[in-house]
């Protein structure tokens, strides 16, 4: 079967030098205009809803699909705004699976190691990048089309890889070929006696 | 207003021998991960007030192999039938439709009163006596029940 490289841009991480720069309180998300809290202590955002707190999902609609099939490759990359001090040894844990109400299940996982250079300036666009390319198996699951990217760890720590600080994800972002055909427009074009 | 969009028929009806042979030609679209083998079947089907029933003594099929596309890939195809003769357990002279399909996936395409079937003997005496098996039956069995009955009506004379 002929091989085939795609690319999936996962979106942009924000990276700050110092994760506890946010104040608690009330913040406006600028993409969605929607109101968030800010928490320290959890380093989280959250919506409110009937008087509790809701920690932001990390899972968001995917802007574009990819199709996939075994024995293809899928390449998942990941770019970021950073701004701070030299760090070594930071993870990058990518995921395909499958998320539902109880959480990702997780059936394809890479971690990739990485650096960063010192940034001084606030970049106008993403300085830092990272990427990992998996070969699609010839046993993938139909409903295996989610994604997610987490970062953790290094010197000094992006985070916890527990609690990580910075995750991210695409729902509905693979449109898997499996191994059952998918046919479409069957027809009779024509017939005659043979 | 209605907006109505007629579709010309797909194929139109054919006048076939019982005995020959039916080639159909098929065209779909499809993705599949792996290569891969699907069967192609055709076969002749009848409509009553019970629903569509396949002549099954008629049924085709050919192995149709597929390579992986990711994408959706045309692809034709050709499955061959015998209209089996009546007089060997096959189909009746009328007019039949077409239906084929894909086993094990969702692929199906009917048309309609486009098979008319034609030729089969109207047969010799075997046939004629199949035919008027079960007048002859009735007639034997009135034949036995009518003098019983006059036999019961003299008793309750008496």
């Amino acid at each position: 079967m002929k091989l085939r490289t795609m690319a999936l841009e996962v979106g942009t991480l924000g990276v700050n030098s110092n994760p506890q720069e946010y104040t608690a309180g009330w913040y406006v998300d600028p993409n969605t205009g929607q109101q968030v809290y800010y928490d320290p202590a959890t380093r989280n955002f959250y919506t409110q809803a009937g008087g509790i707190y809701v920690p932001m999902s990390y899972m968001n609609t995917a802007p574009k699909q990819v199709t996939v099939a075994p024995g293809d490759n899928l390449k998942i990359t990941v770019s970021f705004k950073y701004t701070g001090p030299a760090i070594t040894g930071a993870c990058i844990r990518y995921c395909v699976g499958v998320y539902g109400t109880f959480g990702f299940t997780e059936d394809l996982v890479a971690i990739e190691s990485f650096n960063i250079p010192q940034v001084v300036t606030p970049p106008s666009v993403a300085n830092v990048s990272n990427s990992h390319t998996f070969a699609i198996p010839t046993n993938i699951g139909s409903d295996w089309n989610d994604i997610y990217v987490k970062m953790y760890g290094g010197t000094p720590s992006l985070g916890s890889d527990v609690v990580p600080s910075y995750i991210f994800g695409y729902e509905n972002a693979l449109i898997i070929v499996g191994t059952q055909p998918n046919i479409t427009e069957f027809k009779i074009a024509d017939f005659a006696k043979a | 207003m209605l907006n109505m969009v007629l579709s010309p028929l797909a194929v139109v009806a054919t006048t076939f021998n019982a005995g020959d042979t039916v080639r159909v030609t098929i065209s779909f679209n499809y993705v599949v991960g792996v290569n891969t083998t699907v069967k192609l079947q055709a076969c002749p089907y009848y409509t009553n007030i019970l629903g569509k029933h396949m002549v099954n003594s008629c049924v085709g099929s050919t192995d149709l192999p597929l390579i992986a596309a990711s994408t959706p890939t045309p692809q034709s195809a050709t499955v061959d039938f015998v209209l089996v003769p009546k007089a060997n357990g096959g189909i009746d002279n009328g007019t039949y439709g077409l239906r084929i399909w894909i086993e094990d996936t969702d692929a199906i395409a009917e048309q309609d009163s486009v098979i008319i079937v034609s030729g089969n003997s109207s047969g010799g005496i075997g046939d004629t006596l199949t035919s008027i098996m079960p007048m002859l039956m009735m007639v034997m069995m009135m034949g036995m029940i009518m003098p019983m009955m006059q036999g019961m009506g003299g008793g309750s004379e008496e």
